[in-house]
């Protein structure tokens, strides 16, 4: 079998997101428990359907070890196959497709979960960096972003304009989601956060959760089939210092592994939509460029993550997305993006086909 | 209903064996250590076990800076400036504290390590970076 063969019949068979709340009240299991019975009736499946579960979380970000833990019961993993990933849902969604693939199991439940309303996120990734060098300076994810963005400002003053009214356009985009909605003046006069970001240049992070049932085959579901073509992902130096940050070359290489599987050879007209996880506008930059999207993909149509995101489910409510908007349209492709960890040091992509 | 909680645990965390001679360099000698790749040529600094260009293993360790070119800068409400410092002689970028002046830093500014009056083998044994002395 070839790798272009063995991903050939993975399906999105449904799936369920929760609206992005800050806070929602929920606990974590009741969030899950909700996108799992939505996921699974969206895929006209029971939960004796389900082979194998993988879930994405943070313990860092749930403030509790194995934080998988919680949400044991309500996935429906007790006594069945649990796979846990400490990183984005799309990477959750990619071990799913790989263990589909592989023949290990037909049906695979995805869940992906986060609330950046049990503590003050930004503080708390200081956590993630490297203890030794990093750590001890105050150096969290938003300041690696903010030196990111300086960086590829340079001395381009009128650049931050441009992000301003990127930031402002998506989130009006959005319509609705959390956070308030700005004037690209306002953008500008709202309070830095890391210079030269401010707070109008940041996708409101909110509680969420999100689930996806991905299978064999897929038969013949309502609409169509969403395959998904090729998967692709990279975890680049965790040390910021180590990278060239003007661009997001772990991106690149995620994106040529899925391209290469799913037969795509020029990008630029490859897809109807992509849906990058960027919570700033300068990440947008770094998006296009590195997968290659041209001027005839529709980036976020429903405004991205400037409609509010979670710690996690960013990337797992992108390949939600990315699957409604094409399916239907036999032919159709549609991009969808994760990230995870300091300035982008992880990545992960799946292109989503419809059939 | 919402339970306030709060976690607070000491912990030890290994420097590893050429990061602590890393910091025993910025301790004991005021001199900052870079780690250069007997494969690729990489010299990257902190000096780690690893070169982070090619996986090869890192035994070689070479002085870099004091002196650089600040590429980036940052600034956060309540923490001091940070920047994405170039030392000389070094292939891979160190984030710091810059230390003299307020608001944007330009890129390419030449700055040099001051060093704490008191170190005790912590990467704040350099307090930071300030603007080289004669720099324009
Ligand atoms: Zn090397």
């Amino acid at each position: 079998m070839n790798r272009q063969q063995s991903t050939d019949g993975v399906s999105v068979l449904g799936g369920a997101e929760t609206a992005i709340a800050l806070p929602d009240p929920r606990s974590i299991a009741e969030m899950a428990l909700n996108v799992v019975e939505r996921a699974l009736e969206d895929a006209e499946l029971r939960w004796s359907d389900i082979d194998a579960v993988v879930t994405a979380s943070v313990d860092l970000f749930d403030g509790l070890t194995a934080s998988s833990i919680a949400v044991t019961e309500v996935v429906g993993a007790v006594m069945k196959p649990e796979t846990r990933i400490a990183a984005d849902g799309l990477a959750a969604a990619i071990q799913a497709v790989h263990q589909i693939a592989a023949g290990a199991y037909d049906t695979v439940l995805v869940v992906a979960h986060g609330k950046a309303s049990m503590a003050h996120h930004w503080n708390l990734t200081s956590w993630a960096m490297d203890p030794i060098f990093l750590q001890p300076l105050g150096v969290d994810f938003l300041t690696v972003a903010g030196l990111q963005a300086d960086l590829i400002a340079g001395s381009d003053s009128s650049i931050i304009r441009r992000w301003a009214e990127l930031a402002a356009h998506r989130k009006r985009t959005a319509r609705g989601g959390i956070g308030e909605s700005f004037t690209i003046d306002e953008v500008l006069e709202s309070p830095v956060i890391a210079a030269p970001i401010r707070v109008g240049m940041c996708a409101p992070l909110g509680d969420g959760a999100c689930a996806v049932v991905l299978g064999a085959g897929g038969g013949e579901t309502t609409g169509g089939r969403a395959v998904i073509a090729g998967t692709g992902h990279d975890l680049d130096s965790h040390h910021p210092g180590d990278r060239d940050l003007t661009e997001w070359a772990g991106l690149r290489r995620a994106c040529l592994r899925a391209y290469d599987m799913a037969g795509i050879t020029d990008p630029a007209v490859a897809f109807a939509v992509a849906e990058p996880s960027c919570l700033f506008p300068h990440e947008e930059a770094l998006f296009i460029d590195a997968a290659g999207v041209g001027e005839q993909t529709v980036l976020s149509p429903d405004g991205g993550l400037f409609a509010g995101t979670a710690p996690a489910i960013s990337g797992l409510g992108r390949l939600l997305r990315a699957t409604k908007a094409v399916k239907g349209n036999s032919g159709h492709r549609a991009l969808a993006h994760g990230t995870w960890g300091p300035a982008g040091q992880g990545q992960a992509v799946a292109v989503v086909e419809a059939r | 209903m919402i339970l306030e909680g709060s976690i607070r645990l000491p912990f030890s965390y290994a420097a590893g064996v050429v990061g602590s001679r890393f910091l025993v360099a910025l301790r004991d000698e005021q001199v900052i250590l870079g780690g250069r790749c007997s494969d690729c040529g990489t010299v990257s600094c902190p000096a780690r076990s690893m070169c982070p260009e090619c996986g090869t293993h890192v035994d070689d360790l070479v002085e870099v800076g004091p002196g650089g070119t600040v590429e980036a800068w940052t600034e956060m409400p309540g923490k001091p400036a940070f920047g994405l410092i170039r030392l000389d002689g070094a292939d891979t970028a160190l984030i710091h504290h810059l230390l003299s002046g307020e608001g944007k830093w330009q890129p390419n500014t030449r700055v040099t390590a001051r060093f704490a009056p008191e170190r005790v083998g912590d990467i704040n044994d350099i307090e930071g970076f300030e603007e080289e002395r004669g720099a324009s």
